[in-house]
């Protein structure tokens, strides 16, 4: 397909929420109140592995006050992602729990007329605990001996049993990996270990129920998805789904930590199902500390190449530490494996992967699910085994990455499509000239205090989890687009914004298709009953699935606006033009070269409605045929303080291909965004825990929990973000996502950086100053 | 250890009775009288505190509408800094720049901007922090502290002030007014240096220090550190040993060395005891080369 020349598309626009945002008047759903609304609290376990033997709660004044305890709620075992189909969807989790697994676990609930009372009614509430011994880290969980953590749990509504503390495995081969290997004239192999990361999305976890007169229950929540969070209640609490409504409440970002339900929504639920009054649940920061954090990963990878640089054999083996429950431990086991293999061509590949239950907070998708830990891997990897064979690292990758017309299946082995678009060369070569790559430093050849160096490292992530045949992920959305009677349109679909202006983005596709500005498409709130299905705005898939369902339904209503104004003007369809009048701020139809004949959409909504012809509407489902990977690449500076072991960035160049792209600004928001998580992942966060206590050293307090800010990014000057001249085929107007491929390869790229500048490399995430200059020393002895 | 379930950090938990009086004898005498009492001044300590439990104060005294604790002036003992000066207009003050800008450096980086429209002075040295980067400028600048308790006013030099973690010799009914800091020497070179996790945290470790010479020779020197300590630390050892001394690449690099000898850091979550002492060699010897090159143009 060619490239088209757009008239929305490609300019930076106001978003319609924007207002809203900045002058504070924007309501999440911890800001929502209700008359005669109760507040409501948890009470979490202390223990990271215990069970309840006794719950009082006689001391708390009930008459006032609404108690929850574990035996109240339906016994039904769930997961609380429902994204897989039923095959790949483990459960394990109970609304309260009996049985807790990690310190912050929910045990039971109250719910009072303030949050002081509440509090104080909390406190009153005794819990007698048995004990049990518990594991930190996933390879101990493992070992013979350790404490199960679960015994039984679910899987397609059959019972399994649980061994060694392992959820889940997955393991893959193609080709023959111990013959390729032999075949290999360089082969490297170590072991890396990430950080397990706390989103920090600025709102946490609340909720907001109403209950109804009819048995219902209407729900204001931090959700990524509005129509599985009533799938889920409907499947706890076994309410009709006509009689669950849950509303579309802005997002106060989220980065994957709510794809899956999270726990205050099915605890307030139960709250004012019992109290018949409003309930609102809104986690204190400490709290959401203990209710999410990211995957870490405990890899050991060994890849080998021929002489001439052709990669050609790798076995990867991942220990995914998932703590307490599951959430996504097997669909993620597949998509790891996916996006390893999905970055370099490998003709024999094997794997083996183990997702380890440990006595920690529940993990879960964290921007990139898995691919920003496996890139960092192979990414520094890729720089050694380059220099191995002797070649330039970014030769290397050019020889071997997996681009165009290529098989493609990073979202794992049953998600396969091939690539139709594809930026990586045009990302390395302009990165290689805008950074000087070529004449970079060499550790060897620097002394003094400061060091530089400059490191790339290259990855991608799926616009969605689409493919030509169903496979074992959910992936379709919808929407609906109506004309109004201004000439207006009005845009509703159940996808959910998190911040970066996706819903403003497919606006921007609708208003594209109908010859409109971006302003004549309103952005419509709405819930589970005015929409259809729509999985979940996760996977970067907001604009290529979302705005392939915008799409769709534009063009049905284009071609109804056709045939209603051949109607009108007494001319044929097909041969309608659309154009716009600023003048009149009116999209107008016509048939070109007859004078007068012509109709605005306002006067033609107007005329439909004397005349008693309707609406002019079109909703719609979508299944988009593939998930583009749309790719990334970081050339990153930075000076490193040998004294105090501080990386310090100086530069960096930031290539993205994302198809069409739609919003500049917000691309490169994403662009900086995502490099600033990376950032912070590579050099910076990470949850210890304190394994006398069993709770995170930090205790939940953000004093202790360090994210960048603008002071710890590059000058804007000093960050350069440019786009790969690419059009996705299968994309809404050529454009692909963005969202997660902006992180991914960023720890590869700037821990490639540190070891070009220092020489040392660096097996364990984060890379922080401690370790730096603990490396400088021992190279020093 | 922190009980998960006995902290709320939307509420303050517990109920206390507020008073807000308008002079210091005031103060003083609520002090004298309550038990159980905390001073509220800028809050950005004392409020997360009481949110996490760790202070439940019967009383909290707010000091904020006593005129005379607030300002920054010259008097002839130097500059004077009211106890509930916030640290934005210390940071912003033409007076400290220029008279004591080793001051404003280290108020400067503390917290973020809104935390420092927020904290104060008084607040930042009373909380008795290791890492309280206010109170280290002020030992570096031999500063006085000046307190009024129902007894009347006595005055007591920075470097003594600090007991340990939280803990000072203030009495039970003794408040903080004031500082007074010296105007240094001629010929005086200063310098202050922290590192944290990112820009906007407390310190893992931080150094000021302040150097004058004679003839090229140190004539006096106060180096201190903090987050290595019980309390924000003053290594007069290694003054001692700078003493009478030309600041050479030799002489810079071995009190750097008896610097990272002379602290007792520990392991936390903002970095290990190793790490602080291998950074506090490096930190110090920035700082005595920085402090050279200001003490030789002044």
């Amino acid at each position: 397909m060619s490239k088209q020349s757009f008239t929305v598309l490609g300019k930076d626009t106001q978003r319609q929420d924007g207002t809203a945002k900045v002058t504070g008047r924007e309501k999440y759903s911890s800001d929502l109140v209700l008359p005669n609304m109760l507040h409501a609290r948890i009470l979490k376990s202390p223990y990271p592995h215990a069970r309840i033997t006794s719950i009082d709660v006689s001391k708390v004044n009930t008459d006032v006050v609404t108690t929850l305890v574990p035996e109240e709620i339906p016994d039904i075992v769930f997961c609380p992602r429902l994204v897989s189909v039923p095959s790949s969807t483990y459960k394990d989790w109970k609304v309260l729990s009996d049985k807790p697994r990690y310190v912050g676990e929910a045990v039971a609930a109250v719910a009072a007329e303030t949050e002081e009372e509440a509090q104080t009614a909390l406190e009153k509430i005794t819990v007698e605990y048995d004990q049990y011994s518990a594991v930190f880290d996933a390879k101990e969980s493992m070992k013979e001996g350790a404490f199960p953590i679960h015994t039984e749990i679910e899987l397609a509504d059959e019972v399994i049993k649980v061994d060694n503390n392992i959820a889940c495995s997955l393991d893959v081969e193609e080709g023959d990996t111990e013959k390729g290997f032999l075949e290999c004239d360089h082969i490297i192999e170590h072991t890396y270990r990430t950080n397990r990361r706390y989103h920090t999305q600025m709102e946490t976890k609340s909720v907001l129920v109403r209950p109804e007169a009819d048995g219902g229950v209407t729900v204001w929540s931090t959700t990524q998805t509005l129509h599985n969070t009533r799938i889920l209640l409907h499947e706890v609490f076994g309410i009709p789904m006509g009689k669950i409504r849950v509303i579309k409440v802005p997002l106060g970002g989220s980065f994957g930590s709510s794809i899956q339900v999270n726990p205050p929504t099915l605890i307030a639920v139960a709250l004012a199902l019992k109290a018949q009054r409003p309930v609102r649940l809104s986690y204190t920061r400490e709290e959401d500390l203990h209710a999410h954090c990211s995957y870490q990963m405990i890899f050991n990878l060994k890849l080998g190449a021929m002489a001439d640089g052709t990669l050609h054999a790798g076995h990867l083996d991942a220990w995914l530490d998932i703590g307490g429950h599951q959430i996504q431990a097997y669909p993620l086991l597949g998509c790891v494996v996916g996006w390893w293999v999905s970055l370099y061509k490998l003709s024999h590949k094997s794997y083996h992967g183990k997702a380890v239950y440990t006595n920690k907070v529940p993990s879960c998708a964290f921007r990139g699910y898995g691919n920003p830990q496996i890139t960092w891997v192979v990414e520094t990897m890729m720089d050694e085994l380059a220099h191995k064979v002797g070649m330039d690292p970014v030769d290397f990758r050019l020889k071997n990455y997996i681009g165009e017309g290529d098989l493609f299946w990073g979202q794992g082995p049953s998600v396969k499509s091939i690539i139709e678009s594809c930026g990586v060369e045009e990302i390395l070569t302009t990165g290689a000239q805008l950074s000087g790559w070529y004449d970079r430093p060499k550790a060897e050849n620097q002394t003094g205090r400061f060091r530089t160096g400059i490191g790339m490292g290259r990855g991608y992530h799926t616009s969605s989890a689409g493919a030509p045949v169903p496979g074992s992920v959910v992936d379709f959305g919808g929407a609906m687009l109506k004309l109004n009677e201004d000439g207006t349109f009005d845009y509703v679909s159940a996808l959910m914004d998190h911040g970066g202006g996706t819903m403003d983005a497919n606006a921007k596709i609708i208003a594209e298709e109908m010859n409109v500005p971006h302003y004549m498409v309103n952005i419509v709130d709405a819930d589970t009953g005015t929409t259809v299905y729509d999985v979940c705005t996760h996977a970067s898939r907001g604009i290529y699935s979302g705005g392939g369902a915008a799409l769709k339904v534009a063009g049905q209503v284009k071609e109804k606006i056709r045939q209603a104004a051949a109607r009108s003007l007494d001319a044929y369809s097909h041969a309608l033009r659309f154009k716009w009048s600023e003048k009149q701020q009116q999209a107008i139809v016509y048939a070109p070269g007859i004078e007068g004949s012509q109709i605005t959409l306002k006067d033609l909504a107007n005329e439909m409605r004397y005349k008693n012809l309707g609406t002019i509407a079109a909703i719609d489902s979508y299944r988009q045929p593939s998930c583009p990977p749309h790719f990334t690449g970081y050339f990153v500076e930075v000076e490193i303080d040998t004294w105090s072991g501080q990386v310090r960035l100086v530069k960096v160049i930031a290539g993205a291909d994302i198809g069409t792209v739609i919003n500049p600004k917000l691309a490169m928001g994403q662009i900086h965004g995502g490099f600033s998580q990376g950032w912070s992942m590579t050099v910076n966060e990470d949850t210890p825990y304190d394994i006398e206590s069993g709770d995170l050293l930090n205790h939940g307090f953000m004093a202790d929990y360090k994210i960048p800010t603008p002071l710890d990014m590059p000058d804007l000057e000093a960050f350069h973000v440019f786009f790969a001249d690419t059009y996705e085929p299968t994309g809404p107007f050529g454009a692909k996502g963005i969202g997660e491929g902006a992180l991914n390869p960023v720890a590869g790229a700037i821990a490639n950086a540190i070891q070009n500048a220092i020489g040392a490399q660096f097996f364990e995430l984060p890379i922080t100053k401690d370790k730096i200059l603990a490396a400088l020393r021992e190279k020093e002895e | 250890m922190t009980n998960i379930n006995k902290f709320n950090t939307h509420i303050i938990s517990k109920p206390f009775t507020y008073h807000q009086p308008e002079t210091v004898e005031e103060a003083v005498n609520l002090l004298h009288k309550q038990s159980e009492v905390k001073i509220l001044a800028g809050g950005t300590d004392l409020i997360p505190k009481m949110k996490q439990r760790l202070f439940n104060p019967k009383h909290i005294i707010n000091l904020k509408k006593i005129p005379s604790l607030k300002g920054i002036k010259e008097t002839e003992r130097g500059i004077w800094i009211g106890a509930t000066t916030k640290l934005r207009d210390i940071e912003k003050s033409k007076l400290v720049k220029e008279k004591i800008p080793l001051q404003y450096q280290c108020v400067k980086t503390i917290g973020s901007v809104q935390i420092r429209n927020m904290g104060t002075l008084g607040g930042n040295v009373c909380n008795a922090s290791p890492a309280a980067d206010g109170a280290l400028g002020l030992i570096a600048l031999n500063a006085t502290i000046h307190i009024t308790g129902i007894n009347g006013e006595r005055d007591v030099a920075v470097e003594d002030f600090f007991r340990g973690p939280g803990e000072s010799v203030l009495g039970k009914d003794e408040l903080v007014t004031g500082f007074t800091v010296p105007a240094p020497e001629e010929a005086t070179g200063f310098h202050f240096i922290s590192i944290g996790r990112m820009a906007l945290d407390i310190s893992t470790i931080s150094v000021a220090v302040t150097v004058t010479l004679r003839e090229g020779e140190v004539s006096d020197s106060r180096i201190c550190l903090g987050s290595v300590a019980p309390v924000p630390l003053r290594l007069k050892k290694v003054e001692g040993y700078l003493m009478g001394k030309e600041l050479r690449v030799d002489v810079i690099t071995e009190a750097a060395e008896r610097v990272s000898a002379g602290i007792k850091p520990i392991d936390d979550l903002r970095a290990s005891a190793e790490y602080r002492r291998e950074a506090a060699k490096g930190l110090m010897m920035e700082a005595l080369y920085m402090a050279k090159r200001k003490a030789e143009a002044n």
